[in-house]
């Protein structure tokens, strides 16, 4: 965290320039149009990107929700949104109902229930600064933080979870990193 | 959230005085600026003329004051790094829980809890039961006129049977819900 400007350390930590300019790359990878596919070649899923900008919501919260429904079935994720308490859960679940709608009108997919969540992303927003009256005249300057919200749904039944390592199968990894070792810059 | 300790001069004054007085070989005494308490050490004439390190054993026999709250307050010796930060934040301790008691309503369709009545059976119910209470508030006309008979629910193309004698009859223009059961 100690960076050093780019006069100090030639080789890394270089200070290069930051753009004022928001990037909005989310939104152009529904764009992207593959060559057609060979006949032999297995069916690509199709994709499909959404994001909303600027929600009135903390990232940090809005994370727990985005890592709840990663991986699941769009149905499913619908389901926990629906009688999750939190403030984002609604504007989460706005997003996945009009991606889903998207998918279906725009980008070919047949069943709308046929879809999972591959992707799911917080992003930080555009702060604003504001003075919270304390006490005794003092002040606080306080942050209102806003949020992006970004997900990508794929085609297909979600992938199965991945089974769990248990404690022999990291010993024995563990054991087998030990014996690959070499002796390095010798004969 | 900063707090700007600028205008505060009670705070500082107060500290300035005490330590003032710490140097002078007396007692930093109270918030309100009242004599301390302190028999025996009054009492005792040599705790006044010792110089500063006896008044600092002097001071540590009193129970700690309000002052000594302030200057023993627990406060962070090092900055949280992100590491630990990011193992206390998403420990599945603090993660969201997947809810297995979500199930479909065998009425609408609609997805309810299991332990809670669907939400969109109940939004119909209640549109209805306003409707209702619409119209025998236009029958009674004003508060207090509650009749002390039953209210009878009547809707398109029904009559009130014998054993209906003398209740209330309130009429809604429209075919019975199906989930509006007649007795």
């Amino acid at each position: 965290r100690w960076l050093a400007s780019s006069s100090f350390v030639p080789q890394s930590c270089v200070h290069t320039s930051t753009s004022l300019q928001t990037t909005r790359k989310w939104e152009k990878k529904n764009r992207i149009v593959y060559p057609p596919q060979l006949p032999g070649e297995p069916r690509r899923p199709a994709e499909i990107y959404h994001c909303r900008r600027e929600i009135k919501y903390s990232k940090d919260k809005m994370w727990y929700l985005a890592k709840l429904i990663k991986g699941m079935s769009i149905d499913q994720a619908l389901a926990q949104l629906e009688f999750s308490d939190k403030k984002g859960a609604k504007v989460i679940k706005e997003v996945l109902l009009e991606a889903q709608e998207m998918a279906v009108r725009n980008h070919n997919v047949e069943f709308k229930s046929n879809l999972h969540i591959a992707e799911s992303l917080t992003g930080r927003g555009t702060y604003a600064k504001r003075i919270r009256y304390h006490g005794k005249g003092m002040f606080g300057i306080m942050k209102l933080v806003r949020c992006h919200y970004f997900v990508k749904l794929v085609e297909g039944p979600p992938p199965p979870p991945e089974p769990e390592k248990t404690g022999f199968e990291q010993a024995k990894e563990y054991v087998q990193q030990l014996r690959s070792r070499t002796l390095v810059n010798t004969l | 959230l900063v707090v700007v300790f600028s205008p505060l001069p009670r705070l500082r004054g107060l500290l300035q005085r005490c330590w003032g007085r710490l140097e002078r070989g007396l007692p930093p005494g109270f918030f309100g600026g009242q004599s301390p308490p302190w028999g025996p050490a009054l009492a005792v004439q040599a705790p006044v003329c010792l110089p500063q390190p006896a008044s600092g054993t002097g001071e540590s026999s009193e129970a700690p004051g309000l002052l000594d709250s302030i200057l023993w307050m627990a406060a962070p010796k090092k900055r949280r790094t992100i590491e630990v930060n990011r193992c206390r934040r998403r420990n599945p301790r603090n993660l969201i829980k997947v809810k297995t008691n979500i199930d479909v309503c065998p009425e609408c369709g609609n997805l309810k809890q299991k332990h809670i009545l669907c939400g969109y059976c109940y939004a119909k119910v209640k549109a209805e039961t306003r409707l209702i209470r619409m119209e025998i508030h236009k029958k009674e006309g004003g508060p207090f006129n509650a009749p002390t008979v039953e209210t009878l629910v009547l809707y398109d193309g029904e009559k009130p049977t014998e054993k209906d004698e003398g209740k209330r009859i309130i009429e809604r223009a429209r075919k019975r819900p199906s989930w509006f059961v007649q007795n």
